[in-house]
Formats: structure tokens, sequence, C-alpha cells
């Protein structure tokens, strides 16, 4: 029998590579707090919310940001490994690499994150795991969420405030509660400037793939560019950055100033076209993590929810010399005021995922 | 037979390269990529568990392989039969477990089987390709169920693309409960069982059945078949349904035996891997299973190799796999090189 020649060829090389493969596990430094983090589908190169998360470990890691420059806060010196899971099948396996290797702390990222996180945390309640965007109750995980509405809302006034055709777009991923609380908060805020103002609110679809269809998402941000909007605000990850392509395409007026804009989202995007993008939505996924990360390395690790809001500068918007003179000076004033006024509790932002 | 192995060696030599000029040892490497994919219980747990949907899908190819088909369409026949699984378990979620499991498994199968039949019956009655209708009905397969599933079977509120959990009674055993010592936490289950089952129906239908005597004719020479008096169309159409019903057996391993809910996106691209596990099986039962098992260790052994190395990425994973899939496609060169030293 032929077959059997073959299994008796792979038995010894199977065999001596399992006897191998035993020994070179032990190769983390067990001394130093060990941080295992995994990413979401778009990887950690996306420039925008796995950026971040990857930035406020590095951060917490060396006190440098990934690109070598000092983040301002000091590194802990603790022995950091990641997985790009690439597909949602890889993602459990990844998190049970770090737990079967009893990592200190093990950190997920994304909502789709959620449920494979509670089932790894039940088997392994000595350890500490955090989800980002995701909500358990379990008393080893800490769920890191964000007011992305408050965020939202500032930078709606801002685009409330700049608009010439009194008309603005969204542009969300996934058509999920998280992105309405970006798409109502928007809405929210521009109509608290002037309450005729339109907002035309598309999804690229409703599957993981919405969040990395740069096409759609152009194609989204030239239809509502067509039917008026002249400042776009997309939440729709690597998607989003279809909406740049569409208004620098749109060009610039005789002075000089782009004729359409962007809003940048999760990171600062101003950088990405600059004098396209009016200002980013931040979402400090990077403090979050950092702060969890020193938690643990503190052993204060605390379970439950923690949120970032305004008041803790979990979200905000960004103005860096790209942007400073596309904003008017009413504008950042009529922003800074809500801001002061979202967190003295005078102006309630609703909250689209939990109403 | 003995060139698949030599071509999988060669793959890894060649990989080997590639990890030594990024900066680490292959040695290491291929230590921690396979030692973590057999350790027990984890490693092997996980292993047999992400062989599982790729025996079915690469025995779905073979069969379809067999009758001069090419099944391009195991992905969306799976995407059908596990929505199809799940809408049983979540319709009929209060019958007794003795009949709603049974029932689930016939939904995935019928499933399947319907949507391969599809471009079967393209075939035999249009001459319409299968390649390219195969192709074409995954993308309406995956893009239907997440149809189905946003709009009609989603517990509101949830922010994940799923369906609603499946009932209880629908839930097949972890194989846990039958091996001591093998945690409950691994998802490896019946199903597994229930591939093997399949290997040897499927090797007994080929090789020791009119039936399967009939397909492989139609396979070998159409004309020939004909003129024997075999209907090249029912073949045809028959081939494709039992390749697509094979594949949609990926949604009991999913949906009854590991997540208990139609998942988007639970589908890493098993019904395309499956193409490469026939073609290194040699659209053999047996080698199906030797094939799928080796996709498996290079999977379940990837993630650790991208998180404890400091360079080596899974995508060396992938290197692997397509340097295999190339030297088995190229397999005349090393049968002549070989030839050449050792008389075979």
């Amino acid at each position: 029998m032929k077959w059997s020649k073959a299994l008796l060829c792979l038995a010894p090389a199977v065999l001596t590579a399992t006897a191998c493969g035993q020994q070179s596990y032990a190769s983390d430094d067990r001394s130093k707090p060990r941080v295992g983090i995994v990413f979401d589908i778009g990887g950690k190169d996306d420039r925008s919310f796995n950026a971040a998360a990857w930035n406020g470990v590095r951060c917490a890691e060396t006190g440098k940001w990934p690109d070598g420059k000092d983040c301002g806060r000091p590194g802990f010196g603790i022995t950091l490994r990641d997985v790009e899971p690439g597909t949602p099948v890889n993602i459990e396996p990844g998190m049970r690499a770090f737990a079967e290797r009893k990592y200190d702390l093990i950190i997920g990222i994304g909502f789709a994150q959620a449920p494979i996180i509670e089932t790894v945390a039940r088997d392994y309640p000595d350890i500490h795991f955090a989800i980002v965007d995701g909500v358990s109750d379990l008393p080893n995980v800490a769920s890191l969420v964000f007011k992305e509405h408050e965020g939202s809302y500032l930078v709606g006034i801002l685009s409330a405030m700049t608009t010439k055709t009194n008309t603005l777009g969204f542009i969300g991923g996934m058509d999920i509660g998280l992105i309405h609380r970006f798409a109502k908060g928007f809405e929210q805020g521009a109509k608290s400037v002037n309450p005729n103002i339109r907002v035309i609110e598309n999804y690229v679809g409703v599957t993981d793939a919405a969040w990395n269809n740069p096409g759609k998402g152009k194609e989204l941000a030239l239809s509502q560019i067509a039917k008026g909007a002249d400042v776009i605000f997309p939440a729709a990850g690597n998607s989003g950055l279809g909406a740049f392509d569409a208004v620098e395409d749109m060009g610039r007026d005789a002075s000089g100033r782009a004729t359409h804009f962007v809003i940048g989202v999760d990171s600062n995007m101003n950088m990405l076209k600059p004098g396209f993008v009016l200002t980013s939505m931040l979402k400090r996924v990077d403090n979050a993590v950092y702060q969890i990360t020193r938690d643990v390395v503190n052993k204060q690790f605390k379970p439950g929810l923690h949120v970032f809001g305004l008041e803790s500068d979990g979200v905000g918007y960004a103005i860096d010399e790209n942007n400073k003179d596309l904003l008017s000076p009413e504008a950042i004033r009529a922003a800074e005021e809500a801001k002061k006024k979202i967190i003295a509790g005078e102006i309630k932002v609703t909250d689209a995922m939990f109403q | 037979m003995f060139f698949p192995v030599v071509a999988v060696l060669a793959a890894f030599l060649v990989g080997g390269v590639f990890i030594l000029a990024i900066g680490e040892s292959p040695l290491q490497t291929y230590s921690l990529l396979i030692g973590s994919a057999l350790w027990w219980p984890d490693g092997i747990g996980y292993t047999l568990f992400l062989a599982t949907p790729l025996i079915f899908t690469g025995l779905a190819v073979s069969v379809a392989f067999r009758a001069g088909l090419l099944n391009i369409g195991a992905e969306g026949q799976l995407y059908v039969a596990a929505f199809a699984t799940a809408w049983v378990g979540i319709v009929f979620a209060n019958l007794p477990a003795a009949v709603l499991v049974p029932l689930c498994c016939t939904a995935a199968v019928a499933a399947g089987a319907m949507w391969g039949a599809i471009p079967g019956i393209l075939k035999a009655r249009f001459g319409s390709h299968e390649v390219i209708n195969t192709i074409m009905l995954n993308f309406i397969a995956v893009a239907f169920v997440s149809y189905l599933t946003q709009y009609h079977y989603r517990t509101p509120g949830d922010a994940i693309l799923e369906t609603a959990p499946i009932g209880a009674n629908a839930h097949i055993p972890r194989l846990a409960r039958f091996i001591p010592g093998f945690p409950e936490r691994i998802p490896l289950n019946v199903a597994f069982l229930l591939a093997l089952v399949c290997c040897a129906l499927v090797y007994f239908f080929l090789w020791h059945t009119k039936w399967g005597y009939e397909l492989r004719a139609t396979g070998s020479n159409p004309s020939a078949a004909e003129y024997g008096g075999i209907s090249i169309r029912r073949q045809i159409v028959l081939a494709m349904a039992i390749s697509g019903g094979l594949a949609g057996m990926v949604g009991i391993n999913e949906v009854l035996g590991y997540r208990h809910r139609y998942y988007d996106g639970f589908s890493d691209n098993y019904g395309f891997t499956g193409i490469a596990v026939a073609l290194l099986g040699r659209n053999h039962p047996v080698g199906v299973v030797l094939a799928a098992l080796l996709f498996a260790v290079l999977t379940r052994g990837g993630v650790p190799v991208d998180a404890f190395t400091q360079h080596v990425t899974k995508d060396i994973v992938q290197i692997l796999q397509a340097t295999i899939i190339l030297f088995v496609a190229a397999e005349a060169l090393f049968r002549e090189g070989l030839r050449r030293w050792v008389k075979f």
C-alpha cells in the first residue's frame, strides 16, 4: 500500500518536530510583565483605529511612538507581542496563544472580538483581558469604550460652521449601532448650529468587508457631493479613505482653498491630504490601551467599564499646522464652548447605541 | 503519492530560505510552527478542528474533479449550508435533539447540494461553464445569506453580523466528552468523525459502486462514457450536487459544533483552500485527509509564529502553502529530476 509508505516517512519528521517544539516556548522573559494584543481585521497599519491601539501599547513598552518619537509618557519595559489575525477565524487562536503562555494582559481590538474574549476569559480567570469597543461583565475583563457621539458632535459643529451649501455627508462603514453613534452625534452637533442643515447618511455595507472598500467609499462620497454636500465625515475604516480621494478630485477654488472637505476619524488624519481634511474626530484608543497596560504593570487592574469621553481626553478633534487655516476662529470657539457644556452636562448628546 | 511529499519538503526548504533572509532561524521557526500545532491537547485539538472543514471541502472538490468538473463554488455552497443549518436550528429549536440534529445536518447537506446542483444543471442543460457559474454563485451566496442575517435573523442591537443562537438541542457534542483529559474548551467536535466517515463513504462510492464508476468514467472520457450508455448530463448534475453536499457539511462543524449560530465571515476561505487540498491529496480521500491535516497544521502554527517571533509574520504560512501548491502543480519537474538519480 503506497499510503503507508508515505506515513512511515512523515512520522519521524513529525515526532522530532514535536520534541523540538516544546523547547522554544519559554523564550519570553518572564520577569517582565507580558502583554499580548490581537488586532482587528484591518491590521495595525490601517492609519486609523488599529494604528491608534498599536501606538498606545508601543508607548507603554518603550515610551516612544512606533516611529521613534517620544510619546511624552514613561515606558514600562514590558514584553509586547502582537497578532494580526487577517481573518475572523484566527482571532481566538491568537488570544489563546497568549493565554496558554500565561500572559499578564491580553488586549482585543474591536467590537467583533467581544464574544471571543469572553469565551477565552472564562477559561483563564487568572489572566487580565481588555476589550476595546466591546462590553463584558466578567471579573477579569476591562471594557474600554468611548463616547464617540460627543466627539462627533464637536466635528458636527465645525462642519456646520464651515459648509456653504448647508448640506453635510456622513459615510458609515457597517450599518451598526456603534456607527450610528457617530452619525447621530454628528447630525445633532450640526443641527445645534443651524437646524436647517441637511445630513446625507450612507453606509458602505452590512458585512465586515464594509470596512475595507475604498472604492465604494469614494462612490458614496461623490454621490453625496453631487447632492450638494461639501463636508463629508466618513466613519468607515479603510473605506473612508475613498472619501479623501473624492474631495481631492473636486479640487480648489481660485483662492487656493479646497471646495469640499473631509473629516478624519479615530486617528489624526489631517496630514493625509493637507488642505482637504477639515479636522479629525479623535478617538484616543492609544490613551485607553496605555492606561490599561499601566494599570496592569502597577497591579491596579480594574475590570468593568472604562468610559473615555471628552472629560478624560478620550475623544476630541485635531487641530495642527495642516488644518489651522481651514477652520474659522468662530467655529473653534463654538466647538470649545460646546465641549465645556457637554462636560458640565448642560448639553446631552444622544447615544444612538444605547438609547 | 511520493511526489506530494517531496513537494511539501521542497516548499519547506524554500520557505526556510525566506526565513533566513529576514533574519530568523528556520529550524526554530519551523519547530515553533509545527510544535505549537501538535502539542497536547490545545495544539492538536485545534489542528484537527481546523482540518475538519478542509476535509469536507477537499472531498467536495475531489468528487467534482473525478467527474471532470472544477468546483470553485465550495465557498458559496458552505455559506448557504451554514445558514440553512442555523435557520433550522433557530426555527425548530424546540424539537428534541434526536430529531433536531439530524434535521439540521440534512439541511446543511441539502442546501449545499442544491447550491452545487445549480451550476451542474446550467452546464448540463445549456453548456455554460461551471467554473464561471460557481465563482459567480459564491458572491450571490454570501450576499444572500448576509442579507437574511442582517434583516431577518439578527438579534436586535447586536453589533456583530450573526444570527440569533440556535436551540441548545441542536448542539453536537465536543470530543472532550469522550476523551479523558481533553479539555472542553477545544471546539473539536463529532463533525470531525463525520468528516472521516465521509472519506470512507466517498471512497466506497467512487470505487466500489456502479454510480461511482459512471461518475469516474464521465470524468476520464465523456464521449466513451456516453457511448457506453452513461447519461453525461445526469452525471454532471449528480457530481455537482454531491460535491455541494459535502461542502455544505462544513456548516455542521461551524454552526452545530462551534459557534452555535451563523456568523458572517466564519469561513477562512475553506472553499478555496479545499481546491489546494484536493490537488495536494491527488483527489483521493486518504490524500485529502493528509493534505487537510498539513494545511491545518500550517494555519494553527502560523498564529504563534506571528506572535512569538520578532520578524516572521503569519504570511510565512501563505508562502509555504503557495509554494507547496506550486511544486505539486510542477510535479513533472521532480519526477524527471528524481528519475535521473534514483530508479523509480
